[in-house]
């Protein structure tokens, strides 16, 4: 069964790093450009995070993530390029279209925002596994009940997508068209998602039993097969971030904005 | 009335969650597989609020949210955990007033959805997107607004409305007839209105 996790089994330093050290990344990098607001800091952050992936054996991971995003961020570029409100000196033209300097300026602060996004969390998510990542969350004390229904999405989704291409099987096979107009498609919508919808929901009356069976309400306190903590080193790169973020409020004090 | 926001916590609870995360994935999936302009990624969180109640519904959407943002990369749709707790809610207390029990109920608890996306999408795309919000015809008004010289946020709320709204009540009608389809006997573990009686 095809996991839709997008972790990538590689030991590397950034796979052994904490999870949480790597979440204090992810939100170092997404607050110290917010907080002191030069776009120069983006770009700071764009290479650290390829630093990480490149470094980490996953760089041809992420363009497939960079690529679905990459309408968006066409269509950020169109709209504003030409349209923006504050749009006043001529940059170039393409043809009967006319692109503007503060409309890219604008558009090109959003990309490079929505990048360093994308880039961070693909620092987390292809190098930390969804399961390891619940038992760390769980460690630390967060509820082992919601705990097993995070480890629980990645179970069913998986089960979920055999049912459903059973079900496509199926209504093909009674001669249901699953291509052609926009009206024939938008037919096919229903019959095909109400059989799974209904089969899973059912499926859920049986997990539940199984579950309470096997002491799932139960309140003693569980114990852990595998202790995670914190190493010296993740320490120290968890401060080392704190640290960023601190030095851009200074920043932001000190110069204003921009 | 004083059952509105009642939430029952045990195993099946916990069970249903997980289940209309997976129904959430499958709605996109198959909307991308048949090429239609729409989301339908609310259709389980629509799901969590009707069974569940306002407050399962809320942490259906924002754990979707959360989870599919922290796994598969999707840093994108972690912003809009808001969006979705917001709808997950509304359908919820629409659901407890008793609204989707009949095809009028559930237009009304389509539109009330759809508005609270709206409001809650429309500032989100304003900060991070700068008012796009990637679907091509909500871009197209979108760009329109702009070159007909509107406020960026009139713009992004009109790109956000003609998308969200129809998108909503799409999920909402297909929920109402999923729901009608579900046995009693599925129901009635997320009932928080029937009695327990004892015998001796």
């Amino acid at each position: 069964m095809k996991s839709i996790s997008l972790y990538v089994d590689k030991d590397s330093y950034l796979t052994r790093l904490h999870p949480f050290a790597k979440m204090v990344y992810i939100l170092a990098a997404i607050s110290v450009p917010f907080i002191g607001g030069a776009l120069w800091m983006y770009g700071l952050f764009l290479v650290i995070s390829l630093g990480f992936l490149i470094s980490g054996g996953i760089l041809k991971k992420v363009f497939p993530l960079i690529a679905f995003s990459f309408t968006i961020l066409i269509t950020i570029f169109l709209i504003h390029g030409l349209f923006n409100k504050e749009n006043e000196t001529l940059l170039f033209r393409i043809g009967a279209l006319a692109f503007y300097r503060e409309g890219l300026l604008y558009a090109s602060r959003i990309g490079l925002n929505i990048l360093n996004m994308l880039l961070a969390f693909a620092a987390f998510v292809l190098t930390t596994k969804p399961a390891d990542l619940v038992d760390d969350l769980e460690q630390m004390g967060f509820s082992p009940r919601f705990g097993y229904m995070i480890t629980s999405v990645f179970q069913i989704i998986p089960q979920m997508m055999g049912t459903m291409n059973t079900i496509l099987d199926a209504q093909r096979s009674r001669g249901m068209e699953t291509e052609g107009s926009l009206i024939t498609r938008a037919k096919a919508f229903i019959p095909l998602i109400s059989p799974v919808v209904s089969s899973s929901l059912i499926n859920t009356r049986e997990r539940a039993i199984a579950l309470e069976v096997r002491g799932f309400g139960s309140k003693t306190k569980k114990t852990f097969l595998r202790e995670h903590r914190l190493s010296g080193g993740d320490k120290g790169f968890m401060f080392l971030m704190a640290l960023l973020i601190a030095a851009s409020v200074v920043w932001r004090i000190v110069y204003g904005i921009h | 009335m004083n059952h509105l926001f009642k939430t029952r916590l045990h195993a099946a609870t916990f069970v249903l969650i997980p289940a209309c995360i997976g129904i959430n994935y499958l709605g996109k999936l198959f909307a991308s597989v048949l090429k239609l302009p729409l989301w339908l990624d609310s259709i389980g969180t629509c799901i969590g609020g009707v069974l569940g109640g306002p407050i399962i519904g809320a942490v259906c959407g924002a754990a979707n949210n959360l989870i599919f943002g922290f796994t598969t990369g999707d840093s994108i749709t972690l912003i809009y955990a808001l969006t979705s707790l917001g709808i997950g809610a509304a359908v919820g207390i629409m659901a407890r007033l008793g609204h989707m029990e009949k095809l009028s109920g559930a237009i009304l608890t389509a539109v009330v959805a759809g508005l609270t996306a709206v409001v809650i999408s429309t500032p989100l795309n304003v900060i991070f997107w700068g008012g796009a919000t990637g679907n091509v015809w909500g871009d197209l008004v979108f760009g329109w607004s702009q070159s007909a010289g509107l406020p960026v946020l009139l713009g992004s709320f009109l790109d956000e409305l003609v998308v969200d709204v129809p998108d909503k009540l799409i999920t909402v009608l297909i929920v109402f007839a999923i729901m009608k389809g579900l046995p009693k006997k599925l129901t009635s573990l997320y009932d928080v209105n029937d009695e327990v009686e004892i015998l001796d």
